[in-house]
């Protein structure tokens, strides 16, 4: 049985933001890979969310969430008040552009996520040049 | 496990760590017709509940699809 004043505060986040993240950590700073995924997949759809960092209270959010969702496991998306998963979820939604329909926003152009920028290694010396 | 709940489905599980525990599950189900993605995963994972909480597996990666038809 989960802490009522929780679930109740949990299902307001939820009604009150159409798109909402449960993730451990926060998205400057996460502190789990798989919440990371999420953010990095949110960040690139440019949409607006909140989210809330499970971490402080994960025991009590996990039993909140199984009786909410059926779900125990974080990250988790919600999207207009409904669960839409975790990060594998999440990916393959990206990917098939399920995703940018349920958030009503456009697929971005480039689908696949681009490599970052290569850098120079520090320390390496600088291009000879011909004198 | 996954294909004795799910009769009919394709079932490919791949050992991501090499210690059986971190574990990939690829499914292609009939059963999945209709279902959402997330209720596609709710059934792989409630096929696999008990390894879970034997503690046999601590990480399951699912990905699911209707089969082709």
């Amino acid at each position: 049985m989960s802490d009522p004043q929780l679930k109740s505060k949990v299902e307001e986040l939820i009604a009150g933001h159409p798109v909402l993240l449960f993730m451990k950590g926060t998205p400057e700073a996460p502190r789990c890979g798989f919440s990371m995924r999420v953010v990095q997949v949110l960040d690139t759809m440019d949409v607006d969310y909140g989210a809330i960092d499970v971490l402080p209270a994960l025991q009590p959010l996990r039993e909140v969430t199984a009786e909410i969702s059926d779900w125990q496991t974080f990250p988790q998306l919600y999207v207009n008040g409904k669960l839409v998963g975790g990060a594998d979820i999440v990916d393959e939604m990206y990917e098939s552009g399920e995703l940018a329909a349920a958030l009503g926003v456009e697929q971005p152009a480039d689908t696949v996520q681009a490599p970052p920028p290569r850098q120079s290694p520090p320390g390496q010396s600088p291009p000879l040049q011909i004198e | 496990m996954i294909e004795a709940a799910l009769p009919g489905a394709d079932v490919d599980v791949i050992d991501e760590t090499g210690a059986g525990d971190h574990l990939l599950a690829t499914v292609t189900a009939p059963q999945f017709e209709g279902l959402s993605r997330i209720d596609q995963h709710r059934l792989v994972k409630s096929a696999v509940v008990d390894r879970f909480e034997d503690g046999q597996i601590h990480a399951l990666s699912i990905r699911t699809s209707v089969p082709a038809r």
